[in-house]
């Protein structure tokens, strides 16, 4: 069970590498429109 | 003091019931901050009352109710009614505390189980409603399936784990705010307009206060300050944190960011699951119920807003779910390595473990479903359920208690 333990944590790690990392693209080119201006 | 008292396990016990107390108000900051800042007071309110009410209704029938002398292995007599013959010295469950002790232990948690389900109301529910809603399912549905299991009722004769009240707690609890939403139905806008929470920072630390609280809750109900609750207290904060972790990962995964609303709802998942089992599995045990919570629990709530069923604030994908996993969690992962007191689960050889669980868990589903059914009716014809539109509209905080949240 330790094993089972470690993999789904190892399971998260992974998930977070290649989650994305982009953010709200909406909001995000909303504020650079405005410090444009 | 008799001699027998432990002055240690009772300073813990009573540190405990402190804890657990202050997990009803923390949750009005968790509901609350999720709520539409027109209803943020009558959510607070909610929990407040009930810390009221049911505080004076546990000493008054509520715990002889519960664990008063059994009677068919149903309900406990009223020997104990209005607190008589429960005094300072040891009681039945607990030979090392007052009785008083373990009596107001318990009575924070049958304070809290009926505050879970009013985040199902939350944002239309008439406060008189909800008033009598509490006060008739603390006496018919808490009181009741406490006793089952904790007060030497059937289930707790069957064999039945739940340390800390994954069935007792978090399934009643959870399954009467799905009954709750349903019969109420979805609030005005539901589905058309967004019905977004107003304070993301209130709900966040009402989830952490709750953590904190839930210390209490499962090490406390080791009823004794030793190895037992070093145990629980480990596997709660791991499990909590585990399933805060999967559900921020899964929410990220699915919609592309790592929520933090998520993160809370997921650490609560986690406290939920872990909760029958605490008393019962070793760490490693907790990382895969903490896990599971996360998974689950989300993927409950993805698919009750899929059938738009308005549980104003997830509170059956939370507890309902999370509880059921939980006690079916500890029919697999339990082990008297940890508690010599206990049974081995499905891993360690027992898979009749898990069938006691299940039976558990379906008699607590069943029960509190068809009582919540039934209180929630007669309620709504003899007073009425909802508030009407247009106090809908105007929010609760005005229209039920003509105050107002915030003066900026």
């Amino acid at each position: 069970m330790e094993i089972l333990a470690f993999v789904s944590f190892a399971v998260l790690v992974v998930a977070w590498l290649v989650a994305p990392s982009r953010g709200n693209v909406a909001v995000v080119s909303h504020a650079e429109d405005r410090k444009a201006a | 003091m008799p001699n027998n008292i432990s002055a240690g396990d009772t300073a813990w016990l009573l540190a405990s019931a402190a804890l657990v107390m202050l997990m009803t108000p923390a949750l009005g900051f968790f509901y609350g901050g999720l709520v539409r800042r027109k209803n943020v007071l009558a959510t607070i309110m909610h929990s407040f009352f009930i810390l009221c009410l049911i505080s004076v209704q546990w000493v008054l029938w509520g715990y002889t109710l519960a664990f008063g002398p059994d009677h068919g292995g149903i309900i406990g007599g009223l020997d104990w009614l209005a607190l008589r013959g429960v005094g300072q010295d040891p009681g039945p469950y607990a030979p090392t505390v007052p009785h008083e002790a373990y009596m107001v232990f318990q009575m924070m948690f049958a304070v809290i189980t009926p505050a879970l389900i009013t985040g199902a109301f939350a944002e239309r529910k008439r406060f008189k409603a909800f008033v009598i809603f509490t006060l008739l399912w603390a006496t018919f549905v808490y009181d009741p399936i406490a006793h089952w299991v904790w007060g030497g009722g059937w289930l707790g004769q069957l064999g039945a784990l739940d340390f800390a009240g994954g069935t007792v707690v978090h399934i009643t609890s959870g399954v009467s705010a799905l009954v709750a939403a349903l019969v109420l139905g979805r609030r005005v806008g539901y589905g058309r307009e967004a019905l977004e929470p107003h304070d993301a920072t209130m709900t966040v630390l009402g989830a952490s206060l709750l953590w904190f609280g839930w210390f209490g809750f499962n090490a406390g109900s080791a009823i004794s300050a030793g190895g037992l609750a070093a145990n629980a207290f480990v596997v709660t904060n791991t499990a909590a944190a585990m399933a805060a972790l999967t559900w921020m990962t899964v929410s990220w995964l699915h919609k592309g960011a790592p929520s933090v609303l998520g993160a809370a709802a997921g650490a609560v998942a986690g406290l939920v699951a872990i909760t029958p089992a605490s008393g019962y599995v070793d760490v490693s045990a907790s990382i895969l119920i903490g896990l599971g919570a996360g998974v689950f629990c989300y993927t409950a709530i993805q698919l009750t807003k899929r059938l738009k069923v308005d549980d104003a604030l997830d509170v059956f994908g939370v507890h309902g779910i999370g509880g059921a996993w939980g006690a079916l969690a500890t029919g697999i992962f339990a082990t008297v390595a940890i508690n010599s007191g206990a049974k081995d689960g499905l891993i360690y050889g027992n898979p009749g473990q898990l069938g006691i669980q299940a039976i558990a868990v379906a008699a607590s589903i069943i029960y509190s479903a068809v009582m919540t059914f039934v209180i929630l009716k007669l309620i709504d014809v003899f007073v009425g359920l909802r508030v009407p539109e247009s106090e809908e509209v105007l929010g609760l905080d005005a229209s039920q208690h003509r105050e107002a949240a915030y003066q900026i």
